[in-house]
């Protein structure tokens, strides 16, 4: 059946390439996109010495999925990356969740913005992309390098931003979504503008059954849950001259946790929820004093919790309760001299106050920081396109930070632009490595943050737990983490082949300093456990190229392909290697030798050759289009797999690598009448899982889309 | 039984008949002297409770053998272990290279487990490093397997409470099969070669 189905697929896809031969004049022009996020202004893509991408509507659309992240994933060199930790878990609810490796750089080093505001509450680094519904996004920006000197921490890799639509008309869109494992979205969207007030209103539930890829382990793989989420943005422009904008952005998702625990050795059921909020409040006055003169003043205040409760099933008593807060609010001001992209100055300054509250971190605790920051975008004999910029971020707990960055593009010819730049990032130390005091019961050891490491030595000296002939002087004075630190460098070019086909071609360097690792203390407590904490320790590189193609066969028929070539390597394994300190011991013969240069692979979770390629076909005839991907991830290296372990911890044995594999989807979309759109897709057509290492796959899913527009 | 009985006899013949032939060879060492070898290298195993509060197993080169706890004031023992904490008899040098090409234990440089003490507090500051980054292992957080992984080019070389020299390399840590989150018991693979002649020769 489904191979019919395909054959029948590639078939019509060869007749309108047939047919496409003697109307090539009429292919799709390449879109020259507006984007904001690569200088907080609006731009082209075109004038921006930036490595920008931009999914649109129209193809989040056509793709018919409701998840962030395979509309992410399908971007060169978006890696889906779970935390190992996550893995280790085996049926345990994960909390860690998956995010988006880019660059080769993990999750937490890419600032993840909704409207050019970030997002708080990330596990382990990584921020449950599932908050964000995809039905009214009007685009996605993706600026690769870093960009810590317009949006400060965290922006180390690139930054992604989520541009929501903007009620420009009266306008209904509802959508009813069902698929495998009793998987139901319900999304409803209306628009009114009148006069002067434009009002926008989205809704969407989600819920799903989840699943079990792992029958062996009790309770399943993604436990069911259910999403709520609700979109709210007011527009009123007093004039042409002065605009007031307030949004509101509310998620809400109850996961039902089933699992096993063992109290004194016997199995146990624990039931419970975790309930993750997300809410948010933007106001924002545009203000125009002349053509050449603008500011806009905003406060956003966002909240996030994610709060835990499970119990054990036959005494109904509470097993365990695990809440996290966290609150960030932030007034700005941004002030736009000039006009793009000939010459426009941009400053502006703002104020952080984010408070963090969890079962871990004993007390609340606040961290305040203010920001400036200035750019200067400007033509030079009209072929040269500049952007230099700084930013500047005094802290109340880590030192100060200057992040300077500057941007070139030269047009060699209309078609074919070089681009280069060179930035700093920094990702300030998180609340875990600075506050945490937690205790192992089983094991005896102990976790102190960096700030808690003073008063928990001395509180676990005064309770014997340290001997009292250790002189604990030396670490009384916290020791305070330094943020983590990088220089991005990425050079490329654009290269219009003509009116329906680009190749852009974009190749980086990131060195990243001062990584903060765990350590242990050289002294061990009592009970002969050690105590950790954290340290600015590691050095680590990735360096790579992306290339993008695209053509347009003509206005019907499109492709797209993206490859990532990438490297990622610790430089402290390759200093040992270096130093003949480096060694590895063969599990089956025992004998030890030198790891040499070749050997190292690199960091653990990077493939090193990604790629991803994208067909879409629209028959007009039948008003119908098809879109089809497939995703490929090269072999990438797991710690202990297969209980493979040769004494170093490193990537340096073919035995650690996990194969390679592709995903690959199709959506048919069909347009019943004008107001009227259908849509049926296969997800993961090859059935591909890992059970372990790729949780979030299922096997083949599919779906069906029912669209309801109304516009007038 | 009777195959039993006719086995029995058999092996008895052969035992009786390597004798002869060690005999032979022992007579014909007088001849041309070569020196007896004297090292004993072993691949051993050992299971030690996963209790960071156990007693500890302790581990006698000489003759391959586990020596009960009760025994831990003697001399009588080379190792023990505890979870992850060794402690020695003697003293012991941590030694960095290739186990294999290791041939002669260094002059100097052991170390003893010392005990401190403070009023009615005391803890063992044990001369190999058991520490979570610094220690003997690695721990990978993100190892779905949990285990403890010894360093590669890491072994150890032993000055025992009567003077003999040997190595150690510990090869492998894993877990018995065990239901539930914990491990119930480690099981320790190690390889060492002791010399018994008191030279430092491996």
């Amino acid at each position: 059946m489904l191979h019919k189905i395909l054959c029948a697929f590639f078939s019509l896809i060869f007749i309108s390439s047939v047919s496409a031969q003697d109307r090539t004049d009429s292919a799709e022009k390449i879109l020259d996109e507006v984007v904001v996020t690569g200088t907080r202004t609006e731009n082209k893509v075109s004038n921006l010495p930036l490595p920008i991408q931009v999914i649109s509507a129209k193809n989040i659309q056509l793709s018919g999925s409701q998840k962030l992240i395979d509309i992410l994933q399908m971007q060169t060199g978006l890696v889906i990356a779970n935390n190992p930790l996550g893995t280790a878990l085996q049926g345990y609810p994960n909390p860690f969740g998956d995010g988006i490796q880019m660059q080769g750089l993990d999750p937490a080093y890419t600032l993840i913005l909704v409207n050019g505001e970030p997002l708080v509450g990330r596990n382990a680094g990584i921020i449950n992309l599932g908050r964000i519904a995809i039905g009214n996004i009007k685009q996605i920006e993706i600026i690769r390098g870093p960009a810590t000197c317009l949006y400060g921490s965290d922006a180390l890799a690139g930054v992604i931003n989520i541009i929501t639509q903007e009620p420009v008309k009266n306008s209904m869109n509802t959508q009813a979504h069902y698929a495998s494992n009793n998987t139901l979205g319900l999304t409803a969207a209306g628009t009114i503008k009148k006069n002067k007030t434009s009002f926008e209103l989205f809704g969407n539930r989600y819920s799903s059954d989840g699943y079990d890829l792992d029958k062996n382990i009790y309770g399943k793989t993604i436990d069911p849950f259910v999403d709520y989420s609700a979109n709210a943005k007011l527009i009123y422009d007093f004039n042409d001259k002065n605009k007031f904008t307030l949004s509101a952005r509310y998620f809400s998702e109850k996961q039902f946790n089933n699992y096993l625990i063992y109290t004194q050795d016997q199995p146990q059921v624990v039931t419970g929820t975790t309930v993750e909020t997300d809410a948010s409040l933007f106001a924002k006055l545009d203000r125009k004093i002349n053509a050449g003169l603008n500011y806009t003043a905003s406060v956003y205040a966002t909240s996030y919790t994610n709060n835990a409760e499970v119990f054990v099933k036959k005494t109904d008593s509470l097993y365990e309760k695990i809440e996290l807060t966290e609150f960030l609010l932030r007034p700005e001001i941004q002030v736009n001299i000039g006009k793009n992209p000939v010459s426009l100055f941009v400053t502006g300054a703002g104020y952080n106050l984010e408070k963090v509250h969890s079962t871990r971190y004993g007390s609340v605790k606040e961290l305040n920081s203010w920001y400036v920051f200035i750019q200067k975008q400007f033509q030079w004999k009209q072929k040269t396109n500049i952007i230099s910029g700084a930013r500047f971020d005094k802290n109340s707990l880590y030192p100060a930070q200057f992040s300077p960055k500057i941007a070139i593009a030269y047009k060699v010819k209309p078609n074919f632009i070089l681009k280069g730049s060179i930035g700093a990032g920094f990702k300030a130390p998180d609340f875990r490595q600075q506050f945490l005091n937690f205790s192992n019961s089983l094991i005896g050891y102990t976790l102190l943050g960096s700030n808690e490491l003073s008063n928990g030595l001395q509180s676990l000296q005064n309770s014997g737990q340290i001997n009292h002939n250790i002189n604990l002087e030396p670490y009384l004075h916290n020791e305070v983490l330094k943020p983590e630190k990088s220089i991005g460098i990425n050079a490329g070019f654009d290269y219009t082949m003509n009116s329906h086909s680009t190749f852009k071609l974009n190749i980086f360097r990131n060195d990243i300093s001062n990584l903060i690792e765990a350590y242990n203390l050289p002294f061990n407590k009592t009970n002969n456990q050690s105590i950790y904490s954290y340290k600015n320790l590691d050095k680590v590189y990735t360096e790579g190229l992306e290339a993008n193609f695209s053509y347009n066969f003509n206005e019907n028929f499109s492709v797209f392909a993206g490859y990532q070539y990438l490297i990622a390597k610790d430089k402290n394994v390759m200093k040992e290697i270096k130093n003949g300190k480096m060694y590895k011991r063969d599990p089956q013969t025992n004998v030890t030798t030198l790891v040499s240069r070749s050997d190292y692979k690199g960091l653990f979770n990077r493939s090193r050759n990604t790629g991803n390629i994208r067909f879409q076909y629209n028959n007009t005839l039948y008003k119908a289009t098809a879109f089809i991907t497939a995703k490929y991830r090269g072999r990438y290296g797991f710690n202990g797999l297969n209980n493979f372990q040769n004494g170093n911890d490193i990537l340096d044995d073919t035995r650690e690598f996990v194969n390679g594999f592709v995903l690959f989807d199709a959506t048919i979309s069909k347009q019943i009448s004008n107001r009227w759109k259908a849509q049926a897709g296969i997800e993961n057509l090859f059935k591909y899982t890992n059970k372990l290492l790729m949780p979030n796959i299922f096997g083949r899913s599919y779906f069906i889309n029912l669209n309801f527009k109304l516009e007038k | 039984m009777k195959t039993n009985m006719k086995m029995k006899t058999m092996k008895l013949s052969a035992l009786a008949f390597a004798a002869l032939v060690m005999g032979l060879i022992s007579c014909g060492k007088d001849d041309t002297p070569t020196p007896p070898d004297t090292k004993v290298s072993v691949t051993d195993s050992i299971q030690v409770p996963f209790s960071p509060s156990a007693p500890f197993t302790l581990y006698r080169f000489k003759d391959s053998s586990v020596v009960a706890n009760s025994d831990s004031a003697s001399g009588n023992w080379d190792f023990g272990i505890r979870f992850v904490n060794i402690i020695v008899n003697g003293s012991v040098i941590t030694q960095q290279g290739i186990y294999d090409s290791f041939n002669s234990a260094p002059e100097s440089g052991y170390v003893a487990d010392t005990t401190v003490t403070t009023g009615d507090t005391s803890y063992v500051k044990t001369a190999i490093d058991a520490g979570f980054t610094t220690g003997w292992y690695n721990y990978d957080l993100a190892d779905p397997t949990h285990t403890f992984h010894p360093k590669a080019g890491q072994f150890f070389v032993f000055k025992t409470r009567d003077g003999h020299y040997a190595k150690m390399e510990i090869l492998s840590v894993n877990y018995l099969p065990f239901q539930g989150p914990a491990p119930t018991t480690l099981v320790y693979k190690f390889r060492y070669t002791y010399q018994s002649d008191g030279s430092k020769n491996f």
